[in-house]
C-alpha cells in the first residue's frame, strides 16, 4: 500500500470528522468551558467560577426535581416506544397484500415535524374543545384535563412523543427484521419452534445490534426532548412535566444566567453517558 | 451623444449605491406587532441620514432575545423595548447605554415623575419613558341588558365581589352540550402580575421585600392567598373564566361570548380598527376593588434603550429622543402602540383634545384619569425576569385548579432561590 493509499480513508472520512467537531465536539467543549463560568453581578461581565455554578446546581431543589421529572419520563417512555415499534415492525414485516401501503402510513409521523405534531396534539388534547375529549363526552366519559393537572400533562407528552418517535425506531427495527434469513426461521420451524419461540430464541438474538442501537438512540432522544414542554405545558402544571431540558433552557434563554445552565447541561451529559454505559454493558453481557 | 449617455448612466451607477450608503441603519428590537410603519416613516422623514428597521417579536420572545443577543454581547439591536420593571436588570448587567446627556431639562421635566424614577438605574438614566398604562373593566352591555342586569356607568367602580356575582349570572351553556359558550369574567393577561397585582396589593400585599429580593412571607402572606383564591374561585370554583387560552380573553370579548375583562385602554384603539366586524354594545367601568380593601389600579408599561454594544450609538440615541419626548412620543402613541404617553404634555391632548369629548374616545380620557388613581407599579427587582416568570407559573398553575397556598409556597422556594446570586 502506497502512502496515498493510506492517507485515502481518512480524506474521506474529513467531511463526516468536520461536521461531528463543528456541530458536535465544539458547542460540547463550549458548554463545558461556559459551566466555569458566570455573570459577576457586581463587577459586570464574564468571570471565571470554577465548581460554583455546579455547587449552585447540586444544591438546587428545583434541578433535583426536574432530574426526578425525567428520570420518571425516561423509565415510562423508552420501554413503550421500544416495544410499541418492534411490535409495529413485526407487524410491518408480514407477507400481506398491501402491506407497503401500511408502512407507509405507519411511517408517516417521521415526516411531521416536532413543532406541528405538538400544535396539533395540543390542540387535539385541549380540556375545552380538543377533540379527544369530544370524542370522550360522546361515549359518556368526562372531560380530562390532560395538559392542565398534574396528573395527566406528563402521560400526555409521552404520548406525543411515542406517537411521534415509533415510527422512526419501527424503521430501523423493519431493516434489521429483513436482514434475518428466511433459512434461519424456516429451520427452527422445522424443528418445531411456534410462533413465540421463533421470536424469543431466533428474531430476538439476531436482532440485538438493532435494539441496542434503538434503545441507546431512543433514550438520548427522550433525554434531549423539548419541543412539546416549551410549546404545551412549559414545565407546569406544578412543575410535573418539567424536564431537565426545559430548566436548562430556561436557566440559560429566560433567567439569563448561562452558567449554570451550562452547568446542567455537562451533568446532564454524564448522566446520558452513564445511562447509555449501563445499556451497552447489560446488552453485550448477554450476548 | 451614445458616449455622454453611457458615461451619465455609469456614473450614477457609481453613485446611486454611494449615496444610499450615506443612511445608517439602526434595529430596533421592539415587542408585540405593534404598527410601527408610519411611525418610523416620519422619523426616517425628518432624519433622512437614519433608516430604522423593526423586528418584533412577542412578549416573552422579548425577554428571550435581549438575554440572548445582549448578554452575548451582539452589536444588534442597536435600540431595544424595555419592559420597565426589568431596568434594574438589565442596569446591574450593563447591557443599557446611559442616556442622561441626550435629554434636556425640559424632556425630563414632561415625563411623569415615576416613569422618569423607574428608567433610572444607579443615579443614570437608561431606559427612557415612551408609555405608561392602566386597567379598566370592559362591559358587554347588550349581555347585561339580556340578563336583566343595570349596565354600570363609566365611572362607577365595581368590588370584585359584585364582579364575579354578574359573571356567574352571565355565563352560560347554551346549547347544553357540557362547554360553556358565554363566559362571564377574565383578566386579559391571565397569568400576569402586571395585571394580577391589584388582588393582592388591594388587601394590604407588597409586591416584593423592601430590599427587592425577598419574597417569603410577602408572596405567601395571607394577603396574597386571600386575593388568589378569588382569582382561583373564578376559573374553578364558578368556573365563570376559561382555564385555558386557546382562544385569548380579549378575543372572545370582542366576538361577544364574554360579558366582562379587565383589560387595558388599547382595547379601545382595537375597537376603533375593527368596529365594522363588532356588533354589540359595550361601555367601560373602573377598576374593580375589594369591598374590605383598597382601590389600586396596575401601572407602568414600555421604555426604551440603547444597546451598549451598538455600531450606532449616536444614531440609535437620536432615535430614542425622538420617539420618546414630543412630536415623536405623540406619533408613537396616535399611530404606533396606542399605549398612553408617558409624557405629561401628550398625556393632557386627553383632557384638551375635542375628539375625546364624546363617544367611544371619551372612554379614552376616563382611562387616562383611572391611570392616576393609586397606581401600583410592580416590583422593583433585579431579579424581576425570574419573578415574573416564576409568578407566571404559579398563577397558570392556580388557575388550573392547584392548591392556593401551595403554589404560592412554591413560587417562593424558586424565587428565593434564583435571588440568591442577587445577594452576593
Amino acid at each position: 500500500m502506497t502512502g496515498r493509499e493510506r492517507f485515502m480513508p481518512y480524506v474521506f472520512l474529513l467531511p463526516a470528522l468536520a461536521l461531528i467537531v463543528i456541530f458536535n465536539l465544539f458547542p460540547t467543549i463550549a458548554t463545558l468551558i461556559e459551566s466555569l463560568h458566570g455573570n459577576s453581578l457586581v463587577r459586570g461581565g464574564r468571570v471565571f467560577v470554577g465548581l460554583g455554578n455546579f455547587n449552585r446546581v447540586l444544591n438546587d431543589p428545583i434541578f433535583w426535581k426536574s432530574m426526578q421529572v425525567t428520570g420518571l419520563f425516561s423509565v415510562l417512555v423508552n420501554p413503550i416506544q421500544v416495544v410499541l415499534a418492534l411490535g409495529l415492525a413485526l407487524l410491518a414485516n408480514s407477507r400481506v397484500r398491501g402491506i407497503t401501503v401500511f408502512r407507509s402510513i405507519y411511517l408517516l409521523p417521521v415526516a411531521v415535524s416536532i413543532n406541528v405534531t405538538t400544535v396539533v396534539w395540543g390542540l387535539m388534547l385541549n380540556s375545552e374543545g380538543g377533540l379527544i375529549n369530544g370524542m370522550l363526552s360522546l361515549v359518556g366519559i368526562e372531560r380530562q384535563p390532560f395538559l392542565i393537572a398534574p396528573t395527566h400533562a406528563l402521560w400526555s407528552i409521552i404520548v406525543l412523543a411515542t406517537w411521534k418517535g415509533v415510527p422512526l425506531w419501527t424503521l430501523f427495527f423493519l431493516a434489521g427484521l429483513q436482514g434475518i434469513p428466511q433459512t434461519v426461521l424456516e429451520a427452527a420451524r422445522i424443528d418445531g419452534a411456534g410462533r413465540w419461540q421463533c421470536f424469543r430464541f431466533v428474531t430476538l438474538p439476531l436482532l440485538r445490534g438493532v435494539l441496542l442501537f434503538v434503545l441507546v438512540a431512543d433514550t438520548v432522544a427522550n433525554f434531549l426532548l423539548f419541543a412539546p414542554v416549551l410549546l404545551l405545558t412549559k414545565g407546569g402544571p406544578q412543575l410535573s412535566t418539567n424536564l431537565v431540558m426545559y430548566e436548562t433552557y430556561r436557566r440559560g434563554f429566560v433567567y439569563g444566567d448561562l452558567g449554570v445552565s451550562s452547568a446542567m447541561l455537562s451533568l446532564m451529559l454524564l448522566l446520558v453517558f452513564a445511562v447509555i454505559g449501563v445499556q451497552f454493558t447489560l446488552l453485550r453481557r448477554r450476548t | 451623444m451614445k458616449q455622454l449617455v453611457l458615461a451619465v448612466s455609469l456614473l450614477l451607477l457609481v453613485v446611486a449605491p454611494l449615496a444610499a450608503q450615506e443612511a445608517t441603519t439602526i434595529t430596533w428590537l421592539n415587542c408585540c406587532n405593534w404598527p410601527s410603519e408610519e411611525v418610523i416613516a416620519e422619523f426616517e422623514a425628518e432624519n433622512p441620514d437614519i433608516n430604522v428597521e423593526v423586528e418584533t417579536v412577542g412578549f416573552n420572545a422579548l425577554f428571550e432575545q435581549i438575554q440572548v443577543r445582549l448578554g452575548g454581547g451582539a452589536s444588534d439591536p442597536d435600540v431595544l423595548s424595555v419592559d420597565v420593571p426589568v431596568t434594574a436588570g438589565y442596569g446591574l448587567r450593563g447591557w443599557l447605554l446611559p442616556l442622561d446627556d441626550v435629554f434636556s431639562d425640559e424632556d425630563r421635566a414632561d415625563w411623569l415623575p415615576a416613569a422618569l424614577a423607574a428608567g433610572t438605574y444607579n443615579g443614570e438614566l437608561i431606559s427612557a419613558p415612551v408609555s405608561t398604562s392602566t386597567q379598566l373593566l370592559f362591559i358587554n352591555s347588550d349581555m347585561f341588558e339580556a340578563a336583566g342586569i343595570e349596565v354600570p356607568g363609566v365611572d362607577d367602580r365595581l368590588t370584585y365581589e359584585q364582579v364575579a356575582d354578574i359573571a356567574e349570572q352571565l355565563t352560560q351553556d347554551t346549547d347544553g352540550d357540557g362547554v360553556t359558550d358565554q363566559w362571564g369574567f377574565s383578566w386579559e393577561q391571565t397569568v400576569r402580575i402586571y395585571q394580577l397585582q391589584p388582588l393582592a396589593v388591594g388587601l394590604g400585599g407588597q409586591s416584593i421585600g423592601d430590599d427587592g429580593l425577598t419574597v417569603d412571607g410577602v408572596i405567601n402572606s395571607q394577603a396574597w392567598i386571600d386575593g388568589f383564591t378569588f382569582y382561583s374561585n373564578m376559573f374553578n370554583e364558578s368556573m365563570v373564566a376559561p382555564q385555558d387560552d386557546t382562544i385569548g380573553t380579549s378575543d372572545l370579548f370582542w366576538s361577544g361570548k364574554m360579558g366582562m375583562m379587565i383589560a387595558g385602554p388599547w382595547n379601545i384603539n382595537r375597537y376603533l380598527r375593527e368596529a365594522e366586524n363588532i356588533e354589540f354594545n359595550w361601555t367601560i367601568a373602573r377598576h374593580p376593588y375589594f369591598e374590605d380593601g383598597e382601590v389600586t389600579t396596575p401601572t407602568g408599561s414600555w421604555h426604551i434603550g440603547v444597546n451598549i454594544n451598538s455600531d450606532s450609538p449616536d444614531e440609535a440615541r437620536r432615535f430614542v429622543q425622538w420617539i420618546s419626548t414630543g412630536a415623536g412620543a405623540e406619533a408613537w402613541w396616535r399611530r404606533g402602540s396606542g399605549d398612553f404617553p408617558a409624557q405629561q404634555s401628550v398625556l393632557a391632548l386627553f383632557q384638551s383634545d375635542e375628539e375625546f369629548d364624546e363617544g367611544v374616545k371619551y372612554f379614552l380620557r376616563v382611562a387616562a384619569d383611572e391611570a392616576t388613581v393609586n397606581p401600583d407599579p410592580r416590583a422593583v427587582s433585579p431579579g424581576y425576569l425570574e419573578y415574573e416568570q416564576i409568578l407566571q407559573d404559579a398563577f397558570q398553575d392556580i388557575r388550573t385548579g392547584a392548591d392556593v397556598e401551595e403554589s404560592l409556597n412554591l413560587a417562593v422556594a424558586r424565587i428565593e432561590s434564583e435571588m440568591a446570586k442577587y445577594r452576593g
